[in-house]
């Protein structure tokens, strides 16, 4: 019976939110991102010249231009510069939508127990999300790595979530207090229910497929900070990302000599980014009828 | 709002600071390596480094050295670094002046920029003009900071030589006698990329934030009056609607701050912009530790204090917020 309600409600949902020409541009772009991302596997069945960290063209030990065997030119020892877009695609991903999990998992339960025990707990917790909320996590990403140098990517993908958690628990934080005041709760809570089992079993179903919808926002900021720590030069050394790739071209000084090095992996970061603020801003104007209404003018 | 509250918000923010100033410290013992070799230059003489030792009280129990790390950073003694030799507190001092005029000549730009562009956009809503700039502004918000850096510098200063690649002053105007005039436009002319930059990708948070805000504006019923009343188009606009729609463009700055700050530190570092997060990116490079720290422990209080600043601004320019 819940079940079908939800199917419904997401079926009606996505057919305001596809008919949004923001969503539909937004749609596209991540399914072109995704293509990319999917690709990606099929690099080991070309040869090892393809592998995007350590294929190496024998013919080739620098930067080229774009070519038959090298669509998109070679970077400066050879490697091919497509087959490290691809892959860049995949870690693009994994990176942004496992930081954002994990930080809309910290931020609905946080804004559960803030919402729900009110009180000195809602007022710690809510002012440590204020403060964690206006300080930059690059800067923060970057103190940390001085102090306990290079991190693999999960660690930066746990950093990042645990730095962005705040945004999520504001919004879960105000549903679970509208939610509160409902009868179905007071009625678990005469019948004897823990404080736990009401805001795990009646309260989070309830807030869980708002906490999903901003998880776009989380995606984007997930994305370009990790890019901009590979740019830095803190990045996993062992993963090829955008940002990685952009830290090559400037480093190796040929930022000024191969344009066709240095504009890929910078417009697919600003598209993928964009794409996902793109379908988080749609969703908003799902979920509020206001916008809704003011967006079809 | 009133000065009891004001002492109240200011007591939080210095227990904000203590707190991360502590954790800092508690992290700087868990991470690996000796303390003393990553605050004390090994390249020093013996004697130096004795000196730093005692003076940042490596040599005693932890307990002791939190204490003196407390006292050092209020009497602004942040150690030496090892990358130049010299005092944390001079090198800090000397890029402050250059951060601080960037970013406050590019957040101050985009956000009258963006209020007045975004108020267009709103008052025009759903027309041409509005697409194409809420959609400019957008991927202005989403654009890669350092690529977009990079085109620019790869356009307008290479391909086109327009601007210099990266510093703030021609040398030999500065040594030599340049007047005030030729010197001043000289930083001018340094300064446009990397201002063009910073003002760009804000400009886009602002314009948005101000064409969201104006929109729920125009809806109140006052606005209804302001009509009925028979004002005409641009006074509704300017004096009723978008003094107030303004607002909430005051407190984002303080919000957007951390999204500037990261900004800012990437821009520095691709125009070589010798600023404060330029200072902290080659301090972590260089792993040139103290400096590192000082770097970060003055963000970090900047951050608490523009917060502080903004909230009373809103407090002052509305009236109807009490705290």
């Amino acid at each position: 019976m819940l079940k079908t309600h939800y199917i419904h409600r997401f079926f009606a949902g996505w057919q305001i939110f596809i008919k949004n020409p923001v969503a539909k541009a937004g749609v596209f772009i991540m399914v072109v991102f995704m293509v990319m991302a999917l690709a990606s596997f099929c690099l080991p069945l070309l040869g090892p010249m393809y592998d995007p960290m350590t294929g190496i063209d024998p013919d080739i030990r620098l930067s080229t231009p774009p070519s038959l065997t090298h669509w998109l030119g070679t970077d400066n020892v050879g490697r091919d510069i497509l087959a490290q877009l691809l892959e860049g695609a995949k870690v693009a991903f994994i990176v942004g939508l496992s930081s954002a999990f994990i930080s809309i998992v910290l931020g609905t339960a946080i804004g559960m127990v803030a919402g729900y025990a009110g009180g000195l707990w809602d007022a710690v917790l809510m002012r440590a999300a204020d403060i964690i909320m206006v300080m930059p996590s690059l800067v923060i990403l970057l103190i940390l790595a001085s102090l306990f140098g290079q991190f693999n990517i999960w660690l930066i993908v746990f950093i990042i979530a645990i730095l962005r958690w705040p945004a999520v628990s504001r919004v879960i934080r105000s549903q679970t207090l509208s939610l509160k005041q409902r009868p179905f709760i007071e009625a678990s809570q005469v019948a004897g229910a823990s404080s736990f089992r009401i805001i795990f079993r009646h309260i989070m179903p309830n807030v869980l497929p708002l906490a999903f919808l901003y998880m776009t926002f989380r995606v984007t900021s997930a994305i370009l900070v990790e890019a901009a720590l590979s740019f830095l030069g803190f990045g996993d050394p062992s993963q090829v990302s955008w940002g990685m790739m952009l830290q090559w071209v400037w480093k190796s000084g040929h930022m000024f000599q191969a344009p066709y090095w240095l504009i890929p992996p910078g417009i697919s970061i600003s598209l993928l980014t964009l794409a996902f603020y793109m379908l988080g801003r749609a969703m908003d104007e799902v979920l509020d009828p206001r916008l809704r209404r003011q967006a079809q003018g | 709002m009133k000065p009891g509250v004001f002492l109240v918000k200011l007591l939080e923010i210095a227990l904000i600071f203590f707190i991360i100033l502590t954790l800092l410290f508690f992290l700087f013992r868990l991470s690996p390596g000796d303390p003393v070799s990553k605050m004390v230059d090994p390249m020093l003489t013996p004697e130096d480094m004795d000196h730093l030792i005692s003076q940042m009280g490596l040599d005693r129990p932890v307990w002791e050295q939190y204490l003196i790390y407390v006292k050092n950073f209020f009497t602004g003694r942040f150690g030496v670094s090892f990358h130049y030799g010299e005092p944390v507190k001079d090198i800090i001092k000397q890029r402050l002046g250059w951060t601080i005029l960037l970013f406050t000549t590019s957040t101050v730009m985009a956000a009258f920029a963006g209020v007045y562009l975004g108020k267009i956009a709103a008052w025009k809503k759903n027309s041409r003009l509005d697409n194409i700039m809420s959609i400019s502004a957008l991927v202005c918000y989403t654009l890669f900071i350092p690529w977009f850096a990079l085109l620019l510098l790869w356009g307008l200063g290479y391909q086109l030589n327009l601007f210099p690649l990266g510093g703030v002053l021609t040398p030999e105007l500065w040594v030599g006698a340049g007047s005030f005039v030729a010197k001043a436009l000289d930083l001018a002319h340094h300064m446009v990329l990397p201002l063009m930059t910073l003002f760009i990708i804000n400009l886009g948070s602002y314009l948005l934030l101000m064409r969201s805000s104006m929109l729920s504006v125009l809806q109140e019923d006052y606005i209804i009056t302001a009509r009925a009343k028979g004002l005409g188009e641009t006074v509704i606009r300017d004096k009723h609607a978008a003094k107030n729609a303004a607002l909430p463009v005051i407190t984002s700055v303080g919000l957007n701050l951390a999204f500037s700050i990261n900004g800012g530190a990437l821009t520095e570092q691709i125009f070589t912009w010798p600023g404060i997060g330029r200072e902290l990116i080659f301090a972590v490079s260089n792993n040139d530790y103290p400096l590192a720290q000082a770097c970060f422990l003055l963000i970090a209080l900047v951050v608490l204090v523009a917060n502080l600043i903004v909230d009373l601004l809103y407090a002052w320019v509305d009236p109807r917020i009490t705290y």
